[in-house]
Parts: structure tokens; C-alpha cells; sequence
């Protein structure tokens, strides 16, 4: 009898008591709220407000009639960069995986140099590299590819590109490459014994088992490059087309217009709704599977 | 057979070079343009060479040329700014990075998503909301602003690499410690801060990096009274190349020493959305 009222004075005072995770996220959780949650509602709501303060779709229609053409280049300039990192990782970690060589060693490390460096420093890096006074235009015309008097002009779609694949490859090859790792050689030499050539151990065993990490490298790969401001701002800057997020700045540094910065924040986001869905859905999954299969 | 294996290896090393040089390259454009005294188009190297824009970026030497200032002033407060990040966004990221990985948490996915939507969305209409947010507050243009919107970028990473971290300690050491009668802070000091040192350090170490790269936050919140060493870095591109490019190297530096540091631990999640 005794025993039971102990037990039940303990569950009474763990209930009144507050629980110790909460004190320790108490700081983190106020912190992210009031500086991330409470702006990103806020860049949604402000974008429906006029310049007069009232509820309107005018901000939309201003964005609609004067950015159309970058929300476009935007989306059609991050969909190719993707598309390229993409491919280019996805073979050069096919090779790490495959060929173990004394280049693929020296390969394997080199190809990581740019993953730490800031989009500024490429930024900076790409304006002197693909100027048409740069070294890469002084480089072909000494080989004789490129006529130095007309040199390539790079400040444009390709340009940034570039400086997008040059910055995300290494990323999106650390993420492949890990994948490719997780799969036994058991499952390719069995493909090979039974006839399959290299073609076919790539097409139809490599790339299938590591189908989730190319889809997260894809999606991390897409929604950075919407969201990357530093890049096309100091290449292309106010030249047209440009970025949404090149837009977005002009907005507020010469208009102080927030109510169409925001409109256009809400594209960009718009840009990355479905990435950001597959991205969010399966990190919460992997945490929280993980979390249940440790209990 | 062994004229296929000539042709691989031909096509091996052709491709080293290539990936050598399209990493290199941009690269040593920096290098060179930090160098150049004098150089005309369409000489392929510069006529002239010499440390002298190195000299005035470090203060040893005084210029009149345009954007040619010494760059110390600049260095010296991101370093100040980023010590500050990372001490506040550590003190805030280690309880709740614990929490996670060692409390079931009724809302866990709510709390967790808050966490990952940097990574998920655009930040920079963060940022755009934060500058109108500051206006109010009186804290636009000003460092504790800057220092705020640094710790916001660098938190994610710090709860995330943190718990990444506590979460690999396997609990019967924790376990263990409370059966021989530890309690709950002698364990959490004595045993887990300790085994943890090393991820924590690791995530102290990123959130350092990436307070010192910042751009975007520092250039809607801490413009034009701030003046981080990215801040001067785009200032000086416009019309000093010289100057742009030694403040590029000084930036590249940390961020290679830290990817040779880090190599063997490297994984995905540090690496997310970054610069």
C-alpha cells in the first residue's frame, strides 16, 4: 500500500515538474522562432500588403508584369545548373567508385577543394576567371580557340552556370559518392559473372541502389541555387535578365519596396515547394526512423 | 589488352588535368589578379608583378588609389563578430542538440522541421523581413544585428551537427555512469561533454566559418555601417581587382584548412547550404 502511494507521488511530481528537454530547447526554439519563423511568416503575409497598407494583389501584379522574364531565368538557369552538377557527379563518382587507381586517389581529393569555399570568394574568383579580359579568354586566344578580339562574353546564363556547377560538383559528389559506397561489391560482381558490361552495372545497379542519395543531392543542389543571392549579383547584377534574387535587392536598396521583394520571395519559394516537400518529409523520416529503431 | 589499358589510363589522366585545371584555374585568376601591378589586355600574364596590393590590404603600406584601404579593421571585427557567434550560437545549440538526441519530444517533428526549413526555403527573404524587423527595432545596421543574423545561419548547423554528435554516444555509457550513482550533470560532464568533445569542436569550428563568410544577412542587415571582411571584399570588386582578389584569398584560406582538417569526419549535412 505504501509502495503504491511512493509510485504515485513520483508519477505526480514527474508530471507537475517540467519536463528537462524543454528547458534546454526553451532557447533554441524562442531564437529560431522569433528570428526565422516569425520573418518567413511575415514574407508571406507582407507580400499581399500594399504600399498604402491594405490587403491587395497588387504586389503580384507589379511582379507578374515587370519579373516575369527573371522568375523564368531563375527557374530555367537553376534547372540546367542542377541538371549539369548532377550528371558531372554523378559520373565522377561512378569512376571513384569503380576505379581505384593511384589518379582516382589523387582525384578523390582534389575534386573536394571548393566544397568550403564561400559564395562570395567564387563570386569574386568567376568575375576576374571568365571576364572577357579574364584568363580564361587569355588562355584560349594564346591556344588559338578563342579570337582575342572578340573574346567569350561569360557575364550571362553560362557564365553563371559555371560558376553554379563549379561550386556545387564537389557537393553533390560527396553525397552520391557516400551512396555508392553503402553498396557491396558482391552486387556488382554478381552483375558482371552474369554478363553485364560496364554500362550496364552503372545503368542498372549503381545508379538504382543509390537512387536516394542522387535525389537528395538533386533537391539540396536546386534549392540553394534559387536561394543563392552573392553569385549573380556580383556577375550579372542589374544586367537583364537576372535572378530573382538579384531582384529582390534592387528592390529594397533603390525602392525600399518590400511589399514586391516579398512577392517575389514567395516565387522563390514557390520555385523550391517541391524540393523543399521531398526534402523536409524525408530528413523528418530518417530522424525520427532512426530515433524509433534505437528504442 | 594492353592497348586498352593505355587508353584508359590516357583517358584517366586526361581527365585529372581537366578537372585540375577547371578547379584550379578560377583559382589561380584570384592569385594572379592579386599580384598584378600592371596589366594590359591582351597580354596573357601581367607585365608586372609584385606584393605591393598585399602591402596595402595588410596596412604596411599606405595608397592613395582608389578602394585602396587597409583591410585589418575589416578583419579584425568579423573575427570579433564570429567569436561572438559562435560562443552565443554554441551555448544555445549544445542543450537543445542534447535534447534531441537523447529526449523523445512530444512535437519532435515540428520542432525539427522549424530547424531544417533554412535548408529547405530561400534565406534571403529571411533576411529582407529581419532588415524591416530591425528597422523597428534599432538594430539594422548595427553589429549585435549582424551578430544576430550570423547566429540564426550558423545555429541550424550547430543544433544539427550537435545532436548528429550526441546521438552517436551510445547511452549505456550514460547508463552506466548513473548505476555506479552519477547524477544527471556529473554524467553529462564527466562523461558525455567529454566523449562529445571532438563533434562539438567540429560544429564550433563550422559555425566559426561560416559567420566569417557570411554575405547575404550582413548585406541587408549590416549595410553600409558594417563592414565584414565579405563586405569589403564586394566593395572593392567594383573597381579594384587587386584588392578584391587579396581579400578573396584571405577568405579562401580558412574555408581549405578547414575541409583538410575535416576530410575524414566530412559528411553531408555539414555541408548543406553553405556560403
Amino acid at each position: 500500500m505504501g509502495q503504491v502511494a511512493v509510485q504515485a507521488k513520483q508519477v505526480v511530481r514527474r508530471e507537475v515538474s517540467l519536463p528537462p528537454y524543454l528547458l534546454l530547447l526553451l532557447p533554441a526554439l524562442t531564437f529560431m522562432l522569433l528570428m526565422y519563423g516569425y520573418p518567413f511568416f511575415s514574407s508571406i503575409t507582407r507580400s499581399f500588403i500594399n504600399s498604402q497598407g491594405q490587403f491587395s494583389f497588387e504586389n503580384y501584379q507589379k511582379t507578374v508584369d515587370l519579373y516575369l522574364k527573371d522568375i523564368g531565368f531563375t527557374f530555367v538557369v537553376t534547372v540546367f545548373s542542377t541538371a549539369v552538377s548532377a550528371g558531372l557527379a554523378i559520373l565522377l563518382a561512378v569512376y571513384l567508385r569503380l576505379r581505384q587507381s593511384s589518379i582516382s586517389r589523387v582525384l578523390g581529393g582534389l575534386y573536394r577543394v571548393p566544397i568550403f569555399i564561400p559564395f562570395v570568394v567564387v563570386a569574386q574568383m568567376m568575375t576576374t576567371f571568365l571576364a572577357p579580359h579574364g584568363l580564361l579568354n587569355l588562355t584560349l586566344a594564346k591556344v588559338g580557340m578563342v579570337d582575342i578580339k572578340n573574346p567569350l562574353q561569360l557575364f550571362n546564363f553560362y557564365g553563371l552556370t559555371f560558376g553554379f556547377v563549379w561550386k556545387m560538383i564537389p557537393f553533390s559528389v560527396l553525397i552520391i559518392h557516400g551512396g555508392f559506397q553503402m553498396i557491396d561489391n558482391s552486387y556488382i560482381e554478381a552483375a558482371r559473372s552474369c554478363g553485364a558490361g560496364l554500362m550496364r552495372v552503372i545503368t542498372r545497379v549503381l545508379i538504382p541502389m543509390n537512387r536516394p542519395s542522387i535525389l537528395v543531392a538533386l533537391v539540396l543542389v536546386y534549392s540553394q541555387i534559387v536561394g543563392t543571392f552573392t553569385l549573380p549579383y556580383m556577375l550579372i547584377g542589374g544586367k537583364i535578365p537576372t535572378t530573382i534574387t538579384v531582384d529582390i535587392a534592387h528592390r529594397i536598396n533603390y525602392f525600399r519596396d518590400f511589399g514586391v521583394a516579398n512577392t517575389l520571395g514567395v516565387f522563390s519559394y514557390l520555385l523550391v515547394l517541391a524540393t523543399a516537400v521531398y526534402y523536409l518529409k524525408s530528413s523528418v523520416k530518417k530522424v525520427t526512423g532512426s530515433q524509433a529503431s534505437e528504442r | 589488352m594492353s592497348v586498352k589499358r593505355i587508353l584508359i589510363l590516357t583517358a584517366e589522366i586526361v581527365m585529372l588535368v581537366l578537372v585540375f585545371l577547371i578547379i584550379v584555374g578560377p583559382m589561380m585568376s584570384l592569385f594572379i589578379w592579386s599580384i598584378a601591378h600592371r596589366w594590359y589586355w591582351p597580354n596573357t600574364l601581367p607585365q608586372e608583378v609584385g606584393l605591393e596590393y598585399w602591402k596595402q590590404a595588410l596596412g604596411l603600406h599606405t595608397s592613395l588609389a582608389i578602394g585602396a584601404i587597409s583591410i585589418v579593421p575589416a578583419f579584425l571585427l568579423s573575427l570579433l563578430i564570429a567569436v561572438v557567434v559562435v560562443i552565443i550560437s554554441m551555448l544555445i545549440a549544445i542543450p537543445a542538440g542534447y535534447a534531441l538526441a537523447k529526449y523523445r519530444i512530444p512535437f519532435g517533428a515540428f520542432i525539427m522541421f522549424l530547424f531544417l526549413m533554412p535548408n529547405a526555403f530561400p534565406q534571403q527573404p529571411i533576411f529582407v523581413n529581419l532588415l524591416h524587423i530591425f528597422t523597428r527595432w534599432g538594430l539594422a545596421g548595427t553589429i549585435q544585428g549582424v551578430i544576430l543574423v550570423h547566429i540564426l545561419v550558423g545555429l541550424v548547423f550547430g543544433v544539427w551537427i550537435t545532436s548528429a554528435t550526441f546521438r552517436s554516444i551510445p547511452s549505456y555509457l550514460e547508463e552506466a555512469a548513473h548505476s555506479v550513482g552519477a547524477g544527471s550533470l556529473y554524467t553529462f560532464f564527466h562523461i558525455t561533454l567529454p566523449l562529445a568533445a571532438p563533434g562539438l569542436l567540429a560544429s564550433s569550428v563550422f559555425v566559426f566559418i561560416t559567420s566569417l563568410d557570411e554575405f547575404t544577412g550582413t548585406f541587408f542587415i549590416g549595410l553600409p555601417f558594417v563592414n565584414t571582411l565579405p563586405m569589403t571584399l564586394y566593395s572593392s570588386s567594383g573597381y579594384n581587382m587587386q584588392f578584391a582578389s587579396v581579400i578573396a584569398i584571405i577568405l579562401l584560406i580558412p574555408s581549405i584548412l578547414f575541409m583538410t582538417l575535416i576530410q575524414k569526419v566530412l559528411k553531408a549535412e555539414y555541408v548543406g547550404g553553405m556560403g
